[in-house]
């Protein structure tokens, strides 16, 4: 009678502790897959990040003063001129948030490429983002420049505040019963940078 | 057997939750050291900025110092850990290089190059308004200036001035630019406490012009310009030694041995339509006794008509039947110890529009008009315009007085891109 007790509790026992391991390894799985998630997008905020600021820090190298530095600037995309590899030789960098049709395959629907040209060139992309942001200040700052800036405004622009967002391309789908009205069904981790107030030294001149 | 085999079942229970753990644990790890890796690039990239911004600020104390002029180690505060070292050496005749490298925590290089023009020859041609003094007088609103304004005195502002250059003053904007009354807009920004532009201290290189090469008279004259034929260049400048005597000497200024250097020691009396390129220069005052145009107007056509009008003291608009219902001058106006001003401004009719297309440098600001209540008592009202094409450094009229700027320019600012980790 005793054994038989035994094996039941032994049982029961063991089937908790079994249920507590599945259950234990769901929770790792989801938390690694969102931890994994945070890093990746870390990751490649850090990487476009590196390139758009380093870039921008430079924009008005080797321009004269008389010279307009920024050619178009709008909310998501600007045109500006520097000496990129300092050859004596002007170059035009343009960058650009791309349409969201051309990242359709990837789960997230908000992702879209940042692109890079230079001059004539081939068409770069440096990274995928879900947001790239754009405002442009004066001097003084007393007035935000609109964008897109008119062509007779583009000379005030002497600081750039830019803003980013990454999110992972696949998600962790969530509960059916958990997601309210407007929200989306999965989990997308992000990241999210800003560089408020970028003044290329060469804009000051 | 039972008791056994539990202890092994726990034990690797626990063994799987402790791998399952290390990995979550190190996953958090790797995520603060993207944190940490943004951080530490940032900070080398800051080090090796800080190490330029401290390099200049010896180089402006001695602009001699070549090589290593700051090698520093930071043990304190947010750079340490960190070190860096800026060199400077010549890239040709008349620029130099800065370069700030750092290094931070023995693993972290940034670079940040400034390039200095050491000397550049600029022409006081370059601004549409410069003075030594400004006195008590402000730009306001409905004012706009095109071309590049200097001062060497404050410059005060009231409302909304809009200045489409670059505006710049040794001593200071008042009151600060967005703050109180002054909400001027500069579109292409503005710099206070730069280095003052001293005017020359004579018109030496304008008086050997006009002795080889150019014309040189002694006492007053006046001046007619004659635009000569449709055809360009071929204006024509008749000299008088009163104004309605003989003509004494005529020039061409299609002439090749003229060099287009015009002096007298007295005042100069000028009126007429230039064509060609010519500058007139007194030794006193210059009188513009009626409009004095380019047969071509740059504002409208293409033009290779330029003037100075460059006085020792003063350049006076004349009050006489002529100047009192509106005077058109299109030159670049220079008075080296005076003003640009109208003669008996302050009682002389209501005379019109003032329009100038060009640029005015003088002393001390001088007055056209004056205003009661924003509406016009006596005088002129201003249309100054600027003669976009004397912002280029390489045009000015003949022997226009130029200046050395006195600091290092500062004329590019390169700083590395990183080439990112992952």
């Amino acid at each position: 009678m005793v054994t038989t007790l035994d094996i039941i509790f032994s049982l029961l026992l063991g089937g908790l502790l079994f249920m507590s391991i599945i259950n234990s390894n769901s929770v790792v799985s989801e938390n690694s897959t969102i931890i994994n998630g945070q890093m990746s997008v870390q990751q490649m905020l850090v990487s476009t990040a590196q390139i758009v600021e380093g870039e921008f820090r430079n924009m008005g190298m080797g321009v004269d003063e008389s010279e307009l530095v920024v050619i178009s600037a709008y909310d998501t995309a600007i045109a500006f001129r520097c000496d990129l590899d300092r050859n004596g030789t002007i170059d035009t960098i343009s960058y650009w948030l791309g349409p969201t049709s051309e990242l359709s395959q990837t789960q997230n629907e908000y992702d879209r490429f940042i692109h890079r040209r230079v001059n004539k060139g081939g068409v770069q992309s440096i990274g995928i983002v879900t947001r790239f942001n754009l405002k442009y200040f004066s001097q003084n700052e007393l007035d935000t420049l609109t964008p897109p800036v008119s062509y007779s405004d583009l000379s005030m622009i002497k600081i750039v505040e830019i803003t980013m967002e990454v999110q992972t391309s696949h998600g962790l789908y969530r509960d059916p019963r958990d997601v309210k009205m407007n929200e989306r069904n999965a989990v997308f981790p992000s990241s999210f940078w800003r560089q408020t107030r970028l003044a290329s030294q060469n804009l000051k001149r | 057997m039972i008791g056994k085999g539990a202890i092994i079942f726990v034990l690797g229970f626990g063994v799987v939750l402790s791998i399952m753990g290390y990995r979550l644990h190190t996953l958090e790890n790797q995520a603060i050291t993207n944190m940490t890796y943004y951080s530490d690039v940032t900070t080398s990239h800051n080090l090796a900025t800080a190490g330029a911004n401290t390099a200049l600020s010896i180089l402006y104390q001695d602009s001699t110092r070549r090589g290593v002029i700051t090698s520093q180690t930071i043990t304190s505060g947010i750079f340490s850990g960190g070190s860096f070292t800026a060199t400077v050496d010549s890239v040709s005749s008349t620029k130099l290089r800065l370069s700030s490298i750092s290094l931070y925590k023995n693993k972290y290089r940034d670079t940040v190059e400034v390039y200095l023009d050491k000397t550049k020859l600029n022409y006081f041609s370059m601004y549409a308004w410069m003075t030594n003094f400004e006195g008590n007088v402000f730009w306001f609103t409905g004012d706009t200036v095109w071309g590049r304004i200097h001062s060497n005195g404050n410059l005060h502002m009231y409302g909304r001035p809009v200045f489409m250059e670059k505006v710049t003053t040794a001593k200071l904007i008042n009151p600060k630019p967005g703050v109180g009354t002054n909400k001027a807009i500069f579109k292409k920004g503005y710099e206070t406490g730069v280095a003052p532009i001293p005017l020359p201290t004579d018109l030496s290189e304008l008086n050997n012009a006009a002795i080889s090469g150019g014309r040189k008279y002694t006492g007053n004259i006046w001046i007619t310009l004659s635009a000569g034929t449709s055809a360009n260049n071929d204006g024509k400048v008749y000299i008088r030694s009163s104004e309605s005597g003989p003509i004494i000497d005529s020039i061409s200024l299609s002439d090749p041995t003229f060099n287009g250097a015009l002096l007298a020691t007295g005042t100069v009396y000028v009126k007429g339509v230039v064509d060609g390129r010519l500058t007139i220069a007194s030794q006193t005052n210059i009188s513009i006794i009626d409009d004095v145009i380019y047969e071509k107007n740059p504002l409208i056509t293409t033009s290779d008509d330029m003037l100075g009008l460059v006085a020792n003291n003063n350049v006076i608009v004349a009050d006489n039947t002529a100047n009192r219902s509106n005077c058109e001058i299109h030159a670049s106006i220079f008075a080296r110890l005076g003003s640009f001003y109208a003669e008996n401004y302050s009682t002389r009719p209501i005379s019109g529009w003032l329009k100038i297309v060009g640029g005015i440098i003088q002393d001390t600001r001088g007055a056209v008009g004056t205003f009661a209540n924003n509406v016009l008592k006596t005088g002129f009202l201003k249309r100054y315009y600027f003669d976009e094409r004397l912002s280029n450094s390489n045009d000015r009229p003949p022997f226009f007085p130029g200046f050395y700027s006195q600091t290092l320019n500062i004329s590019g600012w390169w700083e590395s891109v990183r080439i990112p980790e992952y």
